[in-house]
C-alpha cells in the first residue's frame, strides 16, 4: 500500500450514508418515543447484564431526546406482559402519526418452529402479539431493536411500511443468548459508531457498528458466530438514537447558520453524485472547496453556540 | 484435516499397494502365491491370486483380493466368511488388517478387540494393535508385543517392529541384536528376508553408512522391491533428513512405479522442500492408487488451497551478507497485514542466529502462516511429537497464523523465533542434529534472544521434575518421539531448552557451538556432550540436575501451596473481594515468581490494584509481569495507556509493540500505536501503523483517512495528507479534527 491513490480507491462506498442527513434538519424533527424492555433474565448474570444494557440506551434516549418523560423502561420483575401492553397502550393514546416511536427489546427470545415469544416475568408475549401492539401505536415512523435470541424469527412480520425492524439474529433458529444489545449500547455513545462526525448515531450506524463488533468479538474468540444480525424496511438512517453533542440552541443567528449548513450539504451531496462523471483532480478540487466553506460555518456555528452558551451563564 | 474420506470401501483400487509380507500360517494355495509375490514374479503372482480370488473358500478368496489390491471384494469376502463363522477370531483379525490397509485404524482396532473377545491370547489381533499403536508413534505398542513374545519368544513380525521402534528411538544396538535374531529366524522358519534387510539398511543408514549391502541383498531377493528404499526413507523423514529421502523415495519408485505409499511420501515430503509443482505430481498418482488416504487428500486440497495464498519473495537485504533472502507464504485475506511484521521478525532472527551460531543460510528461507490450524496439520502429518504451532522441514518453516486462533491464544512471534532457530540447527548440522538438541536450542533463544523474555515452564514440567520423570541427555529424544506419560513430549521440550540453558550458561555459546559441530560430524549425544564439553554424560546428567535443583528446587518443594494460591486468587477475584484476591496473589507470585501464562497471578494483582484505585501499582505490577514474559493483550494494553497517562510515551509505544506480537491483529493496537509513534516524532513507523490499521478495514473509515493525512502531514507529504483528509471529510463532513486540519492546511 504505497499510495495514497490507491487507498483513496479504496474508500469504502459502503459506508457512506445513503444520504447526508442535515446535522441541523435532523435537530428539528420531532423528538421520538422510547419504550425499552428487558425481559428476564433467568440467571443473576444475565438479570444483571440486561438491566444495565436497558439503562444504557434509556440514557442514550434520555439524552437525545431531552424530555425524561419521553422514555419508559420496563425491566426485570416490572417488565410484565399486563405492564408492555399498559405501556403500549398509553403510545397508543398519546401518539399520532407525526410521531416517532422507537421500542427496544432486551432479554432471551425464544421460538419452538412457529411463535417466536420474548420471556417476561410471568406469561410471556408472542411475536404475533407484539406485533399487535406495534401496530395499535399510530405514529407513522417506527423503529424496533430486538436484541433478544431468536429475534430473527419476527424480521419478517413486523417490517412494514414506515417501520424498520432490527434483530440480533438471522432467524429464529439462533437461540444462544446474544451480544448483539450490548454493542449496540455501546453504539450509543461511541464516537467511532458516528461515522459521519455530526454527533448524532443514526439506526444504520448504531446496527453497522454493533454488527461488526458481533462478529468481531466471536472472530477475536476463535468461535463460530451464533448470531448473525439483521436490518429489514427503509429509512434506517432517519432515525437518530443517540446524541453525542450537546442539543443546539435555536436563534435567528444559528439558524441562518444552519440553513448555510444545509445548503453546502446539498452541494456536497450533488457533487458526490456526479463523482463517476468527473475527473479525480476536479472532483477533488470542488470538494475541497465545499468542505472548507462547511468548515467555516461550523467553525461560526460554534463560536456563536460558545457565545451564547456564556451568555447563558453569565 | 479437512475432510476425511468416506469410511466405506466402495472403490476397486486399481494396482499393487506395498508388499505385504506374510509371517502367519498361511493355507498352502495361498502360500503358493505369496512365494511368487515375495520373489518379485508379480504377473505371475497376479494370476496365482486371481485363480483363488475366483475360488469357493471365502477367506482365502478374501486375501487373494486383498493381494490384488481389490479391496471391495475383499471387504464383501470377510463379511461374509465373519457373517458364517462369528466366533472365528481369526477371521475378524485377518479383516482389521485390511482396515489397516486401507488407512482405517479405528475399524481395524474394533476388529482386533473383537477378535480378542473371542480369543484372548490372538497373537494376529495383538500384532494388529501393536501396528497402530507403533503408527501413532504410542508407546503401548511395547505392551503388546511384550505379551506376544512372551507367548512366543521367536514370534518374527513381533522382533520386526520392536527393532523399527528401536531404530525410531535411536536405540541402535538393540535393533541391531533384534534384526540378527529376526534374520535367524527367518531363515530357520523360511520367511523372506525382505523387511530384515531393509530394516538393517536403516540400522547401516542410522549408524552412518548410507549405502549399505542390506539393500543389495533385499533387490537380489526380489529386484521390484522397492519398499527397501521406502522403509529406509522412513528414518530420514524422521530424522528430519528430507532431501535425502526424497532421493530415496524416488529410487522407490523408479523400481516400482505403482508404489503408491511411496509416491504419497515423495509428495508430501517435495512439499516439505516447497517443491510444490512435482508434490502435486506424485500425490496424484498416490491419489489414483490409494484413494483412502486422508493424509493424500488432504495434502492435495493443502496444494489446492495455495491458490488464496500469496507468495512474497523478498530478495537479501542489501549490505547485509547473512540474508540469504525470505519468501512469504501468507493467506491473501491477511497477507497485506501481517507481511511486514513476520518479515522484520525473520530478518532479526536470522541476523541474531546467524551471529550466534557463526552459520550462515544459504537458501531463502520460506516462511508459511496457515489461518486453518487443520492445513497446518495436514504439513505436520506422520510426524512424531511435531509441536501444535509450528513445524521446521529446513529451510521452510510452517505454522498457525494468529488468526487461526483467539486473540491472545498464542505468541506467534515466540513460535516464528522457536521455528527459525531450527532452520540453523538443522542447516549447519545437513539435518544430522538430533531432536532435542534442536528443540533444546529453539526453547533457549525463544527464552534468552526471543521477542518475548523469560522461561516459561509449564506445571507439568516441575511435576515432572517432582516425580523424578526427566530423561538422562543420551535419552532426551525418546520423550519426543513416544513419550511414555501424557506431558512426555512437553516436558522434552522444556528439558532440552534448559539443558541448552545450562550449557550456555557452564559453557558459554562456545558450548552449544561446540555441540552443534559434533552433531554436524554425526555424533551421538552422549560423545558429542564428552567431546564438546569434556565431561561424560552421565556426569553432565547429574550436575544437571544438582543445577536444576539450585534454580527450580524451591518451585517444586511449594508447588502444592503455590496451586492453592493460585486457586484462591482466582476465587476471590471471581466473587470481586479484591482484598482477598490481592492477598492470595502475592503469595501466589512470591511462590512462584516467573509463573507468567495463563492465569497468572500478576493478572489479578493488577486488577486488585485498578479496583482500589491505585492505578500506580496496577501498572507495577503489569510491568513486572511484562519484564518475565507475560503477554496478556488485555493487560499489556492496560500497562501501555497507564504508560501513556503517566506521560512515559516511548514506553507505551514498547509495549503496544509487544501486543503485536501477540495479537496483531487487533485494529485499534495499531492505531493507538500510530498516535503514539506520531506523538514521539516517529512518523515514518506512524503510518506503517496507519497502513496496517487501513488494511484491517475498521469500521471508521473517515478516522483511518484523518489518521493517514496526520502521518503524512508529519511527513511532510502535504499531496497526500490534502487527499486523505478530503476523503475523510468526504465520509464524515462534520469531523471537526479534520475540519480544523483542513483550515490549518489551506491557510
Amino acid at each position: 500500500m504505497d499510495s495514497a491513490a490507491s487507498l483513496g480507491a479504496a474508500v469504502k462506498l459502503r459506508r457512506l450514508p445513503l444520504w447526508l442527513v442535515p446535522l441541523y434538519a435532523a435537530a428539528a424533527q420531532a423528538e421520538p418515543h422510547y419504550l425499552i424492555v428487558a425481559g428476564l433474565g433467568g440467571e443473576p448474570r444475565y438479570e444483571e447484564r440486561f438491566a444495565q444494557q436497558a439503562q444504557s440506551l434509556a440514557e442514550a434516549a434520555r439524552r437525545t431526546t431531552g424530555n425524561a418523560e419521553q422514555v419508559e423502561v420496563l425491566s426485570g420483575e416490572d417488565a410484565t406482559q399486563e405492564s408492555v401492553r399498559a405501556a403500549f397502550g398509553r403510545l397508543a393514546e398519546t401518539l399520532d402519526s407525526n410521531d416517532t416511536l422507537i421500542v427496544f427489546l432486551i432479554g432471551h427470545g425464544t421460538f419452538d418452529g412457529d411463535d417466536y415469544k420474548l420471556n417476561l416475568k410471568g406469561r410471556d408475549l408472542t411475536g404475533a402479539e407484539l406485533g399487535e401492539l406495534l401496530e395499535s401505536v399510530p405514529a407513522s415512523a417506527q423503529l424496533v431493536m430486538n436484541a433478544t435470541s431468536a429475534s430473527g424469527a419476527v424480521l419478517e412480520s413486523w417490517t412494514t411500511d414506515g417501520r424498520t425492524v432490527i434483530t440480533a439474529t438471522r432467524s429464529g433458529n439462533e437461540r444462544n443468548a446474544t451480544r448483539f444489545a450490548e454493542h449496540f449500547a455501546a453504539a450509543l455513545s461511541s464516537g467511532e459508531a458516528d461515522l459521519d462526525k455530526n454527533g448524532l448515531v443514526s439506526a444504520q450506524e448504531a446496527f453497522d457498528y454493533a454488527s461488526r463488533k458481533v462478529a468481531d468479538s466471536y472472530e477475536a474468540e476463535g468461535m463460530l458466530a451464533t448470531e448473525h444480525p439483521q436490518i429489514a424496511g427503509e429509512g434506517a438512517q432517519r432515525f437518530t438514537v443517540a446524541r453525542l453533542t450537546a442539543r443546539p440552541t435555536q436563534t435567528p443567528e444559528l439558524e441562518r447558520l444552519s440553513a448555510r449548513m444545509a445548503e453546502i450539504e446539498g452541494e456536497l451531496e450533488a457533487l458526490r453524485q456526479r463523482r463517476s462523471q468527473m475527473d479525480p483532480d476536479a472532483y477533488l478540487n470542488e470538494l475541497q472547496a465545499l468542505l472548507l466553506q462547511l468548515a467555516t460555518v461550523q467553525q461560526d456555528i460554534d463560536r456563536a453556540q460558545a457565545a451564547l452558551d456564556e451568555s447563558t451563564e453569565d | 484435516m479437512k475432510a476425511f474420506l468416506p469410511l466405506l470401501l466402495v472403490v476397486l483400487a486399481p494396482a499393487a499397494f506395498g508388499l505385504t509380507i506374510e509371517y502367519g500360517e498361511r493355507p498352502e494355495p495361498l502360500a503358493e502365491c505369496d512365494r511368487l509375490a515375495y520373489r518379485g514374479e508379480r504377473s505371475a503372482a497376479s494370476t496365482c491370486y486371481q485363480r483363488l480370488r475366483a475360488g469357493d473358500d471365502l477367506a482365502i478368496r478374501a486375501e487373494a483380493a486383498r493381494a490384488l489390491g481389490d479391496f471391495r471384494g475383499a471387504n464383501e469376502a470377510f463379511r461374509e466368511a465373519v457373517r458364517q463363522a462369528p466366533d472365528d477370531a481369526s477371521l475378524r483379525a485377518r479383516w482389521g488388517y485390511l482396515f489397516l490397509e486401507t488407512h482405517q485404524a479405528n475399524e481395524a482396532v474394533q476388529l482386533f478387540n473383537e477378535a480378542l473377545e473371542r480369543d484372548p491370547k490372538h497373537i494376529g489381533a495383538k500384532l494388529g494393535l501393536a501396528s497402530v499403536a507403533a503408527g501413532r508413534f504410542e508407546d503401548r505398542a511395547h505392551g503388546w508385543l511384550e505379551e506376544v513374545l512372551s507367548a512366543d519368544e521367536d514370534n518374527l513380525p513381533a522382533l520386526l517392529l520392536l527393532a523399527r521402534m528401536d531404530l525410531e528411538e535411536g536405540a541402535l544396538d538393540r535393533a541391531a541384536a533384534r534384526l540378527d535374531r529376526a534374520e535367524r529366524i527367518a531363515e530357520e522358519q523360511g520367511h523372506p528376508p525382505l523387511e530384515v534387510y531393509a530394516l538393517k539398511a536403516a540400522l547401516d543408514l542410522l549408524n552412518g553408512n548410507a549405502n549399505s549391502e542390506w539393500v543389495g541383498r533385499a533387490l537380489a531377493y526380489n529386484p521390484t522391491y522397492g519398499e527397501v528404499y521406502e522403509t529406509v526413507a522412513h528414518f530420514y523423514v524422521i530424522t528430519r533428513r528430507y532431501r535425502e529421502a526424497i532421493d530415496l523415495l524416488q529410487k522407490a519408485v523408479e523400481l516400482k512405479p505403482d508404489l503408491y505409499s511411496a509416491h504419497a511420501e515423495l509428495g508430501v515430503n517435495l512439499l516439505r522442500e516447497n517443491r510444490v509443482v512435482e508434490a502435486q505430481r506424485h500425490l496424484a498418482t498416490a491419489y489414483q492408487g490409494d484413494p483412502y488416504s486422508p493424509q493424500i487428500v488432504n495434502t492435495l486440497r493443502l496444494i489446492d488451497s495455495f491458490e488464496n495464498f500469496v507468495v512474497s519473495t523478498h530478495e537479501p537485504a542489501e549490505g547485509q551478507p547473512y540474508d540469504p533472502g525470505v519468501i512469504l507464504r501468507l493467506h491473501e485475506s491477511e497477507a497485506e497485514v501481517l507481511e511486514p511484521y513476520v518479515l522484520a521478525l525473520a530478518r532479526k532472527s536470522i541476523e541474531t542466529f546467524t551471529e550466534r551460531y557463526d552459520f550462515t543460510l544459504k537458501e531463502p528461507v520460506v516462511v508459511e502462516l496457515y489461518p486453518e490450524h487443520d492445513d497446518f496439520a495436514v504439513r505436520t502429518s506422520g510426524l512424531p511429537g511435531i509441536g501444535l504451532l509450528g513445524v521446521t522441514f529446513g529451510h521452510l518453516v510452517a505454522m498457525d497464523s494468529p488468526s487461526g486462533r483467539a486473540e491472545g491464544d498464542f505468541h506467534w512471534g515466540t513460535t516464528l523465533w522457536h521455528e527459525m532457530a531450527h532452520v540453523f540447527t538443522l542447516e549447519a548440522t545437513a539435518h544430522l542434529v538430533p531432536r532435542w538438541f534442536s528443540e533444546g536450542v529453539s526453547v533457549y533463544e525463544e527464552w534468552s534472544t526471543g521477542p518475548l523474555p523469560g522461561r516459561h515452564l509449564p506445571i507439568v514440567f516441575f511435576e515432572a521434575m517432582r516425580d523424578d520423570q526427566l530423561l538422562p541427555i543420551a535419552e532426551l529424544d525418546r520423550g519426543f518421539i513416544r513419550p511414555t506419560y501424557q506431558a512426555q513430549v512437553v516436558v522434552s521440550y522444556m528439558q532440552a531448552g534448559l539443558v541448552c540453558e545450562y550449557i550456555a550458561m557452564r559453557w558459554g555459546q562456545e558450548g552449544l557451538k561446540s555441540m552443534l559441530a559434533q552433531f554436524a560430524e554425526g555424533v551421538e549425544t552422549g560423545d558429542a556432550v564428552e567431546r564438546a564439553l569434556g565431561i561424560p554424560a552421565e556426569q553432565f546428567d547429574e550436575e544437571f540436575a544438582a543445577h536444576l535443583e539450585t534454580e527450580l528446587g524451591a518451585v517444586v518443594d511449594n508447588l502444592e501451596s503455590w496451586q492453592q494460591a493460585q486457586r484462591e486468587a482466582h476465587q476471590q477475584a471471581d466473587a470481586a473481594n479484591w482484598p482477598a484476591a490481592l492477598e492470595a496473589a502475592n503469595r501466589a507470585i512470591e511462590l512462584f515468581p516467573d509463573f507468567v501464562d495463563e492465569g497468572s497471578a500478576y493478572l489479578i494483582k493488577a486488577k486488585a490494584h485498578e479496583e482500589a484505585g491505585d492505578v500506580e501499582q496496577a501498572a507495577a505490577t503489569l510491568a513486572d509481569y511484562r519484564r518475565r514474559g507475560g503477554h496478556d493483550p488485555t493487560g499489556l494494553r492496560a500497562l501501555a495507556k497507564w504508560r501513556y497517562e503517566a506521560g512515559d510515551v516511548d514506553e507505551a509505544v514498547a509495549v503496544l509493540e509487544d501486543v503485536l506480537l501477540v495479537a496483531p491483529l487487533g485494529e485499534d493496537v495499531h492505531a493507538e500505536l500510530g498516535d503514539r509513534l506520531l506523538e514521539v516524532g516517529r512518523p515514518e513507523q506512524a503510518l506503517a501503523e496507519y497502513q496496517t490499521y487501513a488494511a484491517l478495514d475498521p469500521h471508521d473509515q473517515a478516522n483511518v483517512h484523518y489518521r493517514l493525512a496526520r502521518a503524512y502531514q508529519a511527513l511532510d507529504d502535504q499531496a497526500r495528507a490534502r487527499e486523505h483528509l478530503l476523503y475523510a471529510l468526504e465520509i464524515a463532513p462534520h469531523y471537526r479534527e479534520a475540519q480544523q486540519m483542513l483550515l490549518e492546511i489551506v491557510r
